[in-house]
């Protein structure tokens, strides 16, 4: 068995909806900005489709501008007071080095918990087939996993990024659910670094353009280590294709000052669909509903890390 | 109308579609599976999550957390709900309003460029006029320093004192009618050959050696200065800033993302939304500057005469390039001048007795 997904969006449509979002944004100056990125989720979710099913976005408006405000209390407000200690206020300079060290292991923290945060929204808000999809990995094993990512990265020179990669793709993937099934990723470090490695030594002589290559080895490598149920994931992009996608779609973008950008973002779903497939059997029976409380507004600080959010 | 469909089932719990067939009603659907037999639809507990555009599905579902679905393969199906009931109106998308959603589209595009320009020519300046007075001068100076610091690093300033105190007579007498100005005016002479002056924020003035040696008296010094001093007491380079951040979140408004090679179609359309911006600022420094030489009873015709002397070496000499790149020299902008400079009173010298040219070359 074979599958491919499939896009049926088109630039057009996508091009009239961020026309009436950006008419409404401007006017409300700038407050509907979360209602239109749902009304855009919406579109290119239920374009896309797999088996002759569309997939459907449940996200609102309302859930990611409380997400917003919520990131914004818990970690926007105290960044900036603690960055006014370090840049404005008069105060003698051992405190402001204690402002500055809390202020910036709060960004690091950051990072990890929004992106955990948002994968956990995106997919408790997405169903196929009437079935939700949902994260179920924990914030605090991301945190882990991105401090010791970044220290050993910082401690190898960067030789130690691949594994890193694969370490944050492992988290991400086998947390990640279909109804009670189980996403699996198997890929290891070891694979990516030869890769990794090798982009690096061609870089003077290819002036950088070997990175292209570099991309889509581990775009395949990705997908073909990810697995759902008995189905494995197969993807066959190559660099030519993609360094040929990212110059057409430079270019629109920056012959239109960005304007072209829908067209560009319904060029780059269908180029990343072309390549991949799913392959093997899919035991859609076996699948059932998983109830998961996937709510936008946690309780206490404990349930907003554990909570999805996103920043839109 | 057609009242009798078929189309797919979905019960909330598994992926398995199963077939059913649909019967139009007029307070609800009559759904029928091999499964669970018949049951009703009331239209009121049902809501519409696909088929708005062509190609689609028509999906219905009912229930909260885990609903049921329905899903119709006809886009005709649509039309037939909306004859049998018509009192449902806008709760299911109708495709014959398609025509309508078109043309709203279209007026909301008209919409979004009287928008944007209203913004661009009136929003953005306003927010920056308005915002610009409480941001403190402290914070301007401490950018300022750093400015300075890249400008005019301490081994290439001039040091001569003569010149350092032919400047400072020059900048008492400019500043002379303005007592209360928050910032402690400072001008650096710096050791190269490029034709420019900048004004830092924060209360500092740079001039580089290139523009010093082409003035012929200190009133055309005078002139570049007063220009450059009025920059800084208007808080041109804050109230860019402002402009800069309310440009990138209007574009930010417009496309919607800003990442990616996004950000380099932008990058441009910024640098051009900003021309504008700058143009205007430069003319406010030019009119306010003249007025200050006219206050300071300094002859205007040194500033006219340097201008006058800038525009004609364009494209003679590549060291003039740099000042004109950022002071545009159109011959309308000198008429203006010479307009402003015809209520001129009677002048005293700036620096009587003083060897200008001989004082200009000490750098």
């Amino acid at each position: 068995m074979f599958r491919r997904p499939t896009f049926h969006g088109t630039g057009g449509t996508l091009f009239g909806i961020h026309v009436v979002n950006t008419l409404l944004t401007l006017v409300t100056l700038g407050v509907y900005y979360f209602w239109a990125k749902t009304r855009l989720r919406q579109y290119l979710f239920g374009q896309t489709a797999i088996e002759g099913d569309r997939f459907a976005y449940h996200g609102t408006g309302r859930e990611l501008l409380l997400g917003t405000l919520k990131a914004a209390l818990v970690f926007g407000l105290p960044i900036l007071l603690l960055n006014a200690v370090r840049d404005v206020l008069d105060v003698p300079a051992p405190v402001k080095v204690v402002a500055a060290l809390l202020s910036a292991s709060l960004i690091f923290v950051f990072f990890p918990v929004a992106m955990v945060g948002a994968r956990r929204y995106r997919l408790g808000r997405t169903s196929w087939r009437g079935i939700r999809f949902s994260f179920r990995g924990r914030v605090w094993e991301m945190v882990k996993i991105v401090l010791s990512g970044s220290f050993f990265t910082a401690l190898t020179f960067g030789l130690y990024y691949p594994f890193f990669l694969v370490a944050r793709q492992t988290f991400m993937v086998s947390h990640s659910y279909f109804g009670n099934e189980r996403f699996w990723f198997d890929g290891r470090g070891r694979d990516l670094f030869r890769s990794f490695l090798l982009a690096i030594l061609l870089t003077l002589p290819t002036l950088g353009l070997c990175w292209v290559w570099y991309v889509a080895r581990k775009r395949r490598y990705f997908w073909d280590h990810t697995a759902f149920g008995l189905a494995r994931f197969s993807c066959t992009v190559t660099g030519p294709a993609l360094l040929g996608l990212w110059v057409v779609n430079g270019l629109l973008l920056l012959c239109t000052l960005g304007l072209a950008w829908p067209w560009v973002r319904v060029r780059s779903i269908q180029f990343a669909f072309r390549y991949l497939a799913l392959m093997g059997p899919l035991d859609l029976g076996r699948i059932q509903q998983e109830a998961q409380q996937v709510s936008a507004l946690g309780e206490g600080l404990s349930g907003f890390f554990d909570s999805g959010f996103d920043l839109a | 109308m057609r009242s009798d469909w078929t189309g797919s089932y979905l019960d909330g719990r598994s992926a398995a579609r199963q077939p059913a067939t649909v019967r139009l009603m007029r307070e609800g659907l009559e759904i029928t599976t091999a499964a669970a037999g018949t049951r009703f639809w009331p239209y009121r507990e049902l809501r519409q999550t696909q088929g708005f555009y062509a190609g689609e599905e028509v999906r219905l579902e009912r229930g909260g957390e885990l609903p049921e679905t329905l899903l119709i393969a006809d886009p005709a199906f649509l039309e037939s709900l909306h004859e049998a009931a018509p009192h449902v109106g806008l709760r299911f998308h109708d495709p014959r309003r398609r025509a309508a959603r078109l043309r709203w589209t279209l007026a909301a595009a008209a919409g979004v460029l009287a928008a944007t320009a209203a913004i661009y020519l009136w929003g953005i300046p306003l927010a920056a006029v308005l915002v610009t007075p409480h941001v403190p001068v402290a914070w301007e100076e401490a950018v300022g320093r750093s400015a300075v610091g890249v400008l005019a690093p301490p081994e290439r300033r001039c040091e001569d004192p003569a010149l350092g105190a032919a400047l400072s007579t020059i900048v008492g007498r400019l500043t002379a009618g303005r007592p209360s100005s928050p910032y402690t005016v400072r001008v650096y002479v710096v050791n190269r050959s490029v034709v420019n002056a900048v004004a830092v924020p924060g209360g500092s003035v740079v001039i580089f050696r290139g523009l010093l040696e082409r003035t012929r008296t200190p009133e055309e010094l005078a002139g570049v200065l007063a220009h450059e001093l009025q920059h800084v007491l208007l808080r041109h380079t804050t109230r860019a800033v402002i402009q800069d951040v309310g440009t990138g979140l209007l574009l930010m408004a417009l496309t919607g993302d800003m990442t990616g090679p996004m950000a380099y179609g932008l990058e441009t359309a910024r640098a051009l939304g900003e021309l504008r911006y700058s143009r205007r600022a430069e003319e406010e420094a030019d009119r306010e500057g003249m007025k200050m030489l006219l206050a300071a009873r300094v002859d205007p015709a040194g500033m006219l005469a340097f201008f006058e002397t800038i525009r004609k070496e364009e494209g003679a000499q590549p060291e003039v390039l740099k000042y004109l790149s950022s002071h545009p020299m159109p011959t309308e902008r000198i008429a203006r001048l010479e307009a402003l400079a015809a209520a001129a009173g009677p002048a005293e010298p700036v620096l009587p007795g003083e060897d200008w040219p001989a004082l200009t070359r000490r750098c």
